[in-house]
C-alpha cells in the first residue's frame, strides 16, 4: 500500500470531522421529541413527525421496568388531532360517545358520565404490531422500529360491559365484531378499528394511565382498551363505538395491520417467501389482534461490559393474558442448552412479567438468548425472520444479546 | 487504488450518514410530483428512509390510494418509478456535486402544493389558502411570522375569511434557507403589497436561530 503521509492523513481527518459536524448540524433542525410533544422525554427517537411516531430507546425502557412512566412511553399515532400533542390531559367536557350499531339500545353519553360509574383498572403490554420490524430481512415498509414501540401500562376507567349493563343495553346476537371510531375533530382522517366481540370481557374505556389522567397524546379524554390486543386495536380519542356483523372495511383493518394466514382460518401466520408480495383479503389475512408470547432481555444491555463470574441476566416476558406465561429459558450457548428463569409470578397477566437468573460466565464475550414459553405452549422462534411479512408486524423472534463478561 | 479507496470510503460513509440525516429525496425525475403528493397526510422521512423492491412499493401506493391517496394512472407511473429508481434496493450512487440550475421559488412550492394547491387555493377543510398571506410581507411581525411558519410548523384554529382551520401544518426546517427565502416570496407575490422587500436567506438564518413550537408559531399569527 502506497503511503499517506501525516499531513495528509490529517487534512482527510479533519475533512471527515467537518463533515460529520456538518451531518449533525443539519441532523438537528429535525425537531426533537419534546418539541413535538409537550412533556415528552427529549431522547425518545422521531420516526415520524406527522403523524407523531416516537420510539423508546432501550436504555430509557429498561430504566423503568415497572410501568412504563408517559414521559418515555413510545406514540405510534395514525392521526394527529389538532391540539393533543401533549401529555397533559385533555378535558371530558364536551366530550361525547356513540354507542350503537347491533345493540338493543343505542344510546349516547357525555363522557363525564363515566366517572360515576364503577371503575376498573387493568395493567397491561402496549404494543405497536411493528415493534421490532426493524430485524425483519429484507427490510419491510413502515417506521423502523427496534424495541422500543412496547410498554407496561395501568389504566383504569370504566369496563365496556359495565357501561352496557348500566344502560341496560345489550348486543344482538348478530354482533360478532366490537368497531371503533376515533374523533375527527379538526379535520382529522378517519380511524376505525375491529376487534372480535370476546374482547368486551376485557374491554375498558380507559380515563387514566399510571394514576394520571389519560395523556391527550395518548387518546385522551378516553382511549377504548382491550388488554391483550396489540396497540393499534386500542383505538385513542374514542367517539363511537359500534357492534357489528363483520369486520370494518376501512384501510387500517384491511390491508394494513394483518399478516398472511392461511385462508379462512385465521391460524398464527402464513409462512412467506421474505421479500416477495402478497394479496391481502379478509379471507387470505388475519388482523394484528393478540399479541404474540414475547420476551425482553432487560440486563445485561448490548455491549456492556459486567462483572462476572456470576451475572445477573433480567427482562420481561408476556403474551395476550388468555393463559399464564409458564417460563422463560436462557441460553449462552446458541441454543444447545437452555436454563429456566425464576419468574415474578405464575397467574395470568396482560402487563409483563419480570424474570431472573443468575449465571455462571467465564470471562470473555457472550451472547445471552431469552425465550419464554405460555401454558398454552406458545413460544418464540429462534429466527424470527420465519414469520417475514410485507409489512413487519409482530415480530417475536429470541432475542439476543452480546456483551463481555470482564 | 487502495489510496483511492481510504479516500472514498469514508467519505462515501460520511455522505450517506449525512443524507440518511436529512427528510430530503434524492433529485430526480418525478421528485417533485412525490413531494406534491405525499406530503399532505405525512412527513417525508417516512419516503426518505424507506429501500423498498419496485414491487413492494407499488403495494404501498396501493396502500395509499385505499388511504385517500387519488393519482391519475400518469401520475401513478410517474411516482413509482422515482421511488423504484432512487428508492429502490439499489439506488444509483448520489452525484457527487449538485451542480444543477438555480431553483426558482414555483419549484421549491412542490413541498406545498400537495396541501395548498398548486396556486394556493387552498383545500377546505384541512389546508387553508395562502393567497391572503402578501400584504403580511410588509409587515415586521407578519414577517417574523411566516418564517416561523414555514421553518417550524403550526399548530392552533386559525380563521381565514369566512372558514376556520384546525389542522397541523409540519415545519419545513430541512429546506436550505435560500430555498425558504424563494418560497416564501413565491407565496407573497400572489398578493405582494406596495413595496415589498423580498425575504432574504439572512431573515431566514436568523429566524432559525430560534426555534419555536408549532403552538407558539401560532401565538405569533398577526
Amino acid at each position: 500500500m502506497e503511503k499517506l503521509n501525516r499531513r495528509t492523513t490529517l487534512k482527510l481527518m479533519g475533512l471527515g470531522a467537518a463533515a460529520l459536524a456538518m451531518g449533525r448540524g443539519l441532523a438537528q433542525q429535525a425537531p426533537t421529541a419534546d418539541q413535538l410533544v409537550k412533556g415528552k422525554n427529549a431522547k425518545l427517537i422521531v420516526l415520524s413527525q406527522r403523524p407523531v411516531v416516537l420510539e423508546t430507546p432501550y436504555d430509557l425502557l429498561v430504566s423503568q421496568p415497572e410501568r412504563t412512566p408517559k414521559e418515555i412511553l413510545y406514540i405510534r399515532n395514525n392521526v394527529d388531532l389538532a391540539g393533543y400533542n401533549t401529555v397533559e390531559g385533555a378535558s371530558l367536557e364536551g366530550w361525547s360517545i356513540e354507542v350503537g350499531g347491533l345493540l338493543d339500545k343505542p344510546f349516547t353519553l357525555e363522557a363525564k358520565e363515566l366517572l360515576n360509574l364503577p371503575q376498573s383498572e387493568v395493567t397491561m403490554v402496549l404494543q405497536c404490531s411493528g415493534n421490532g420490524r426493524s430485524f425483519y430481512q429484507p427490510r419491510t415498509s413502515g417506521n423502523p422500529w427496534g424495541r422500543g414501540g412496547v410498554g407496561n401500562v395501568t389504566f383504569r376507567g370504566v369496563k365496556l360491559k359495565d357501561l352496557l349493563a348500566a344502560k341496560g343495553a345489550k348486543p344482538t346476537e348478530k354482533a360478532l365484531f366490537i368497531t371503533a371510531h376515533a374523533s375527527r375533530q379538526g379535520g382529522a382522517a378517519e380511524f376505525v378499528r375491529s376487534v372480535p366481540i370476546q374482547a368486551l370481557e376485557n374491554a375498558l374505556l380507559a380515563l387514566s394511565m399510571n394514576g394520571e389522567p389519560l395523556p391527550a397524546v395518548h387518546g385522551g379524554p378516553v382511549r377504548l382498551v382491550f388488554p391483550g390486543f396489540f396497540g393499534v386495536n386500542n383505538v385513542k380519542w374514542v367517539q363511537k363505538i359500534e357492534f357489528a356483523e363483520a369486520e370494518n372495511t376501512t384501510a387500517e383493518q384491511m390491508p394494513r395491520y394483518r399478516v398472511p394466514a392461511i385462508p379462512n382460518t385465521h391460524l398464527p401466520f402464513l409462512p412467506q417467501e421474505p421479500g416477495g408480495r402478497y394479496t391481502y383479503t379478509f379471507a387470505t389475512s388475519r388482523p394484528n389482534w393478540l399479541v404474540n408470547v414475547n420476551s425482553f432481555i432487560f440486563a445485561p444491555l448490548e455491549g456492556q461490559t459486567v462483572e462476572g463470574p456470576y451475572v445477573r441476566v433480567e427482562g420481561v416476558a408476556f403474551n395476550d393474558g388468555i393463559v399464564p406465561i409458564v417460563s422463560v429459558e436462557l441460553s449462552a450457548d446458541g441454543g444447545r442448552t437452555w436454563f429456566k428463569a425464576e419468574l415474578e409470578k405464575t397467574e395470568r397477566s396482560f402487563g409483563w412479567i419480570r424474570w431472573r437468573r443468575t449465571l455462571y460466565l467465564r470471562s470473555g464475550a457472550h451472547e445471552i438468548m431469552a425465550r419464554a414459553w405460555d401454558a398454552a405452549g406458545r413460544s418464540q422462534p429462534l429466527d424470527g425472520n420465519l414469520a417475514w411479512n410485507e409489512r413487519g408486524y409482530e415480530w417475536n423472534g429470541v432475542m439476543r444479546v452480546r456483551f463481555t463478561v470482564a | 487504488m487502495k489510496r483511492f479507496l481510504f479516500l472514498t470510503v469514508p467519505l462515501l460513509g460520511l455522505l450517506g450518514y449525512w443524507a440518511l440525516s436529512q427528510y430530503t429525496l434524492p433529485e430526480g425525475l418525478g421528485k417533485d410530483l412525490v413531494l406534491a403528493k405525499c406530503q399532505a397526510c405525512h412527513d417525508l422521512g417516512l419516503v426518505a428512509r424507506e429501500r423498498l423492491s419496485r414491487a413492494r412499493w407499488d403495494a404501498v401506493l396501493d396502500e395509499m390510494a385505499l388511504q385517500g391517496l387519488k393519482l391519475t394512472p400518469e401520475e401513478r407511473a410517474g411516482i413509482l418509478d422515482y421511488l423504484a429508481t432512487y428508492l429502490g434496493t439499489t439506488p444509483p450512487p448520489v452525484s457527487p456535486a449538485p451542480t444543477q440550475a438555480a431553483k426558482t421559488g414555483a419549484q421549491v412550492y412542490a413541498n406545498c402544493m400537495g396541501c395548498h394547491g398548486p396556486e394556493g387555493q387552498g383545500n377546505p377543510p384541512s389546508f387553508p389558502p395562502l393567497t391572503h398571506v402578501g400584504p403580511w410581507a410588509a409587515t415586521e411581525g407578519g414577517r417574523t411570522y411566516l418564517l416561523h411558519v414555514l421553518l417550524h410548523g403550526l399548530q392552533g384554529e386559525i380563521r381565514v375569511g369566512e372558514a376556520s382551520y384546525n389542522g397541523v401544518m409540519p415545519g419545513f426546517s430541512w429546506l436550505s434557507d435560500e430555498e425558504i427565502a424563494l418560497v416564501l416570496n413565491h407565496v407573497v407575490a400572489w398578493k405582494a403589497p406596495q413595496g415589498f422587500k423580498p425575504f432574504t436567506p439572512g431573515e431566514v438564518a436568523q429566524a432559525r436561530a430560534k426555534p419555536l413550537s408549532p403552538e407558539e408559531v401560532w401565538r405569533l399569527r398577526p
